[in-house]
């Protein structure tokens, strides 16, 4: 492995296994995550990509394995301690409370106090900042989630957790429920993030939008990787190859596929 | 690791097979119990004729239980049963009495059959047409029905035994026949197999199934899931008419108590039978089964067990040798107990593989694996109703944005309501006396709703409020008079009863993850329950006068402490409207109010109402909140209860009836949703107020034009508030979350040019 063309990774996970009941679901995997690096991580239903995440943020226990966080070792029990390390999870149905307006769901859990009290002018300030800091556009901080599109409540539920200022945030099927249009918005928005150097993970099924803004694209089968690659140096046609008919005795790390292509 | 679980399934006893063997496990436990009950009881099980009596009083159980498990498998449920059965038998009783109508046994019949059949399609259509929880609907009509019961039978006796000869026929169903037993126990039988026929050989049966295990799945695979759930409904209130029918034709008459309670023991049964609460699992057989247990240890409770008690006789102890028989009122703490353990069977013990662990630790072999689910709840999945519309950001102007609130409609409504009392009764309505009487109903509604608005908004349900306050004035009323505890001790003592039914239900919610409604349902009867065996045959009256204060006017307390202003100043007005309760309420409401709106704790409540998954998410503890809104909300109820007794001197088994109807109605008229996230403390007075304002309108003397006065009977003003709760109910989903006057303003829009009209006549 040549590790020295690339940085040292934010994140690192080594050899996870993890069964539900007599279900394997991953199964010595490993995964790295370079700091700003946007990873497309692929695969068919149940190929274990979920799974892997939730791993990842602590909201399920690995069976075996580490994950090494900045180098560190980390045993997460819940996505609040991952939060801390800086990785957030937008879930794919964003998680939000629709009952309440944008920026009380921005600081969902955290709402910031004054005394006994919310502060509801440094709240909903403050959530208007994280929403230029995205550039995305709602009309008001006062509305209420439920009566926003699938578009915006996913930019508020990115807005949310780019509030934490993470160092990772994992996106579950971010343009399942997306329209054409929204699509376009969010990867602008993830390509801002990058800017800023957010490292990012999607799980996705379309590979047209980890193409149009991933660097890495990672391809898990039955709860193995099989394979890994630069965005730069493969094509669609590679990745669908990988995910009909690769194995995890063929599987090769982004770089050694690299070396491979440039032999 | 990876080889223990690959071993796994092999060994692996699914949850479906050891259900399996649950109606032989009935069945043992039955037998086991009946052995009991002789040995304890041999006056009464050592008979023969106990156990056809026992088969004969299932068999209207076992009837109804052959609908519910139709409803529960849906995944719905039925909890007007007892009620269905007591207004068929009351409308069947009407028809054919001569001192009513005296019409033939076919028309009566007929009546009764057609009665049944318009309860079960009203439960249906507001299920799955309009989308009402099912235990709200059936609940309401449970109200509903009792409150007509009294209202057509004014609480008499109505007999015909002499008419019963006329057609024989009809009364044969509730004799002996030929072979030595009751001709229900037949009817049972043919119900009970033809249910089962239906339920595992046909369509209907496949259909139901597939509803109740997958809503979803079920309409994408083209199942008229509407039609099933109806049907359901509808089968069961059929059924519950026929017991009514059985009913009769049994006593040859009806009293006003028919069916009463009988929603209780049914589910029981049909849960006990091994239905889950959560639809998609349960069998006929089961249902018939666990009826016949459930009646058994009704009976068994209620026959009373030999055994040595130490009664008080004249201040001296004395060892009494009797039967330590139960108050009638106590029974239902028993059966809703049994209710509570029988829900918890299946998700803690089947699914945990209880048994078989504990055996596997007996003979020191490998535990078998808790089956985990994959972090699935045993609650269903919140359902929450369509999005609204944002109005708040269209509303222009302050007037704008009060109507844009969600609680402005009961604000406004409470106003108009007033202004008509004023209108009816200009002489009476504004008197110092009347808003007294106002202030005081007012007090005892709004406080329930204020730990109920945090309860609903917290997407949860409290029904045991009623039953928590008669618990907690029924625990003061006995500490102080039978006890001899002084005033303090015994509220406090009070206070914590109610505080403790709160736990319980926390507990059974938050800890063991049971529906609210259904833990709440329990403790609904065993709350009530307890409070009637404390204080069955006593009489609970005169308290010492500081205590009796909580529940005086103001000016009482003020004249006791010697403070009193003089008479005729606007202070002492005020002081005479007031009560020293009103002012504890408002002064919780302010309290309560303010936690709710302004701080951190109050965004938790709405958070976890409005999306439990992304307040656990944010780092909420979504289960402290939910706990502490129920204890709240019982606390709130305890206090209620005190008051009562302080208020009205004396104990009464009814305290809070239909209390928790008055509650939930408040809070949904208030803007609260019965889906959760929504509600306010203000919003809850307004509608605790709209409900006062109603039942004061309601039992308004009225002089009529001619002379004469008119007052309407309480039963009629209960079946009216049971129509303001499912209004209510109604209107939020589909006014307030659904935008149904937006949708319809949308449609015409854009279907004619843009006028001023339109908007008006929608």
């Amino acid at each position: 492995m040549s590790d020295h063309s690339r940085p040292t990774p934010f994140i690192e996970m080594r050899n996870i296994s993890k069964a539900f009941g007599p279900v394997q679901a991953l199964r010595d995997i490993n995964l790295t995550l370079a700091p700003g690096e946007i990873l497309g991580l692929v695969g068919d239903n149940s190929a274990g990509k979920s799974t892997l995440m939730k791993v990842m943020t602590g909201a399920y226990q690995r069976d075996s394995g580490d994950v090494l966080v900045n180098g560190r070792e980390t045993h997460f029990k819940s996505p609040h301690e991952s939060r801390v390390d800086g990785i957030e999870m937008i879930y794919q149905d964003f998680a939000l409370c629709g009952n309440m307006d944008i920026a009380q769901n921005i600081f969902l859990g955290r709402w910031p106090r004054r005394g006994l009290f919310v502060d509801r002018r440094r709240m909903y300030e403050e959530a208007d900042q994280v929403l230029k800091r995205l550039k995305v556009d709602v009309n008001s901080v006062f509305q209420k989630v439920e009566s926003l599109s699938g578009g915006r409540q996913q930019s508020v539920a990115i807005a949310r957790a780019i509030s934490f200022d993470p160092k990772v945030v994992v996106l579950d099927e971010p343009t399942a429920n997306l329209s054409v249009m929204a699509t376009e918005r969010l990867l602008e928005t993830m390509s801002e993030l990058k800017k800023q150097g957010v490292a990012q993970i999607i799980i996705s099924h379309r590979l047209t939008d980890i193409f149009e803004v991933g660097d890495r694209i990672m391809v898990m089968k039955r709860g193995q990787n099989v394979g890994d690659r630069y965005i730069a140096h493969t094509t669609e046609q590679e990745v669908l190859e990988l995910i009909v008919s690769g194995t995890p005795e063929t599987a090769l790390t982004a770089d050694q596929a690299l070396e491979s292509r440039a032999a | 690791m990876t080889a223990t679980t690959l071993a796994a399934p092999a060994r692996r006893r699914l949850p479906l097979q050891l259900i399996g063997g649950w109606e032989v496990g009935l069945i043992v436990f039955m037998v086991l119990l009946y052995i009991a009950g002789v040995f304890i009881n041999p006056k009464f099980f050592g008979q023969t004729d106990a156990f056809s009596a026992i088969l004969r009083d299932t068999a209207r159980y076992g009837v109804m239980a052959a609908g519910m498990t139709f409803v529960i498998i849906n995944k719905d449920l039925d909890l007007s049963v007892g009620s269905t059965l007591g207004l068929v038998a009351t409308v069947f009783s009407i028809c054919f009495s001569k001192s009513y109508y005296d019409l033939g046994i076919g028309p009566s019949v007929i009546a009764a059959v057609l009665v049944g059949l318009g309860v079960g399609l009203v439960n249906g259509f507001f299920v799955t047409v309009l989308r009402v929880p099912s235990f709200i609907t059936t609940l309401t009509m449970l109200f509903i029905g009792r409150g007509f019961v009294l209202g057509l039978t004014g609480g008499k006796t109505i007999s015909y035994s002499e008419k019963a000869l006329e057609a024989p026929w009809f009364f044969q169903i509730g004799e002996t026949n030929a072979l030595g037993f009751n001709n229900q126990i037949l009817i049972f039988l043919a119900v009970t197999i033809v249910g089962m026929i239906v339920l595992a050989k046909t369509r209907w049966g496949y259909e139901t199934y597939a509803t109740g295990g997958n809503e979803m799945a079920s309409i994408y695979a083209g199942i008229p899931t509407r039609r099933v759930r109806m049907r359901g409904y509808v089968l069961s209130a059929l059924c519950a008419t026929l017991a009514g029918l059985m009913n009769v034709a049994q006593d040859k008459g009806i009293t006003s108590q028919y069916g009463q309670g009988a929603e209780l023991i049914v589910i029981a049964a049909v849960i006990v039978g091994g239905a889950s609460i959560l639809g998609g699992r349960g069998r006929l057989l089961g249902g018939a089964l666990g009826a016949i247990l459930v009646v058994l240890i009704d009976k068994v409770l209620r026959e009373g067990i030999p055994m040595t008690r130490t009664v008080k006789v004249g201040g001296v102890d004395m060892q009494v040798q009797g039967m330590a028989q139960l108050p009638p009122g106590a029974v239902p703490a028993f059966l809703g107990l049994i209710l509570l353990i029988a829900v918890l069977i299946e998700p803690w013990i089947i699914r945990r593989n209880v048994f078989p662990r504990l055996w596997a630790r007996l003979t020191g072999r490998p535990l078998p694996p808790i089956i985990e689910v994959g972090g699935v709840a045993i609650e269903g999945a919140q359902t929450k109703g369509s999005s609204a519309s944002d109005s708040a950001m269209r509303a222009r102007g302050p007037i704008g944005h009060f109507l844009a609130r969600r609680d402005a409609a009961a604000i406004v409504l409470a106003i108009l309501l007033w202004c008509v009392g004023l209108y009816l009764r200009p002489d009476f309505w504004g008197s110092i006396d009347n808003s007294f009487n106002l202030m005081l109903s007012f007090t005892e509604v709004g406080l329930l709703s204020i730990g109920m608005t945090y309860v609903i908004a917290n997407g949860d349900i409290d029904l045991s409020v009623g039953s928590v306050l008669a618990l907690s004035a029924a625990t003061c009323a006995f500490l102080m008079k039978q006890m001899g505890f002084d005033p303090w001790t015994a509220v406090f003592i009070a206070l914590m009863a109610g505080a403790a039914a709160g736990l319980v239900n926390a507990l059974l919610t938050v800890g063991f993850g049971l529906p609210a409604f259904v833990a709440t349902l329990g403790m609904f009867y065993m709350a009530r329950g307890i409070g009637a065996w404390m204080t069955a045959g006593r009489q609970l009256s005169s308290f010492s006068e500081t205590f009796n204060l909580l529940g005086r006017k103001l000016i009482d307390a003020l004249t006791y402490f010697g403070i009193a202003p003089a008479r005729g100043t606007l202070v002492y007005d005020i002081a005479a409207a007031l009560s020293v309760q009103t002012i504890f309420m408002i002064v919780v409401a302010i309290l309560a109010g303010i936690v709710l709106a302004k701080t951190p704790f109050g965004q938790m409540v709405y958070a976890t109402g409005g999306n439990r998954r992304a307040a656990e998410y944010a780092g909420i503890n979504s289960g402290r909140v939910r706990a502490i809104s129920l204890v709240f909300s019982a606390l709130c109820a305890a206090c209620a209860g005190v008051i009562y007794v302080a208020f009205l001197r004396s104990f009464n088994p009814s305290a809070g009836q239909l209390r928790e109807l008055d509650a939930i109605a408040a809070v949904i008229i208030g803007g609260g949703s019965i889906f959760g996230g929504y509600g306010t403390v203000l919003g809850a007075l307004a509608g605790a107020a709209v409900i006062a304002l109603i039942r004061a309108l309601l039992s308004l003397q009225l002089i009529l034009s001619n002379g004469q006065s008119f007052v309407m009977p309480q039963h009629w003003v209960n079946v009216f508030i049971g129509l303001i709760l499912i209004v209510a109910v109604v209107g939020d989903i589909w006014l307030r979350q659904g935008d149904l006057a937006g949708t319809i303003r949308r449609r015409f829009f854009s279907r004619r040019a843009p006028a001023h009209g339109a908007a008006r006549h929608v």
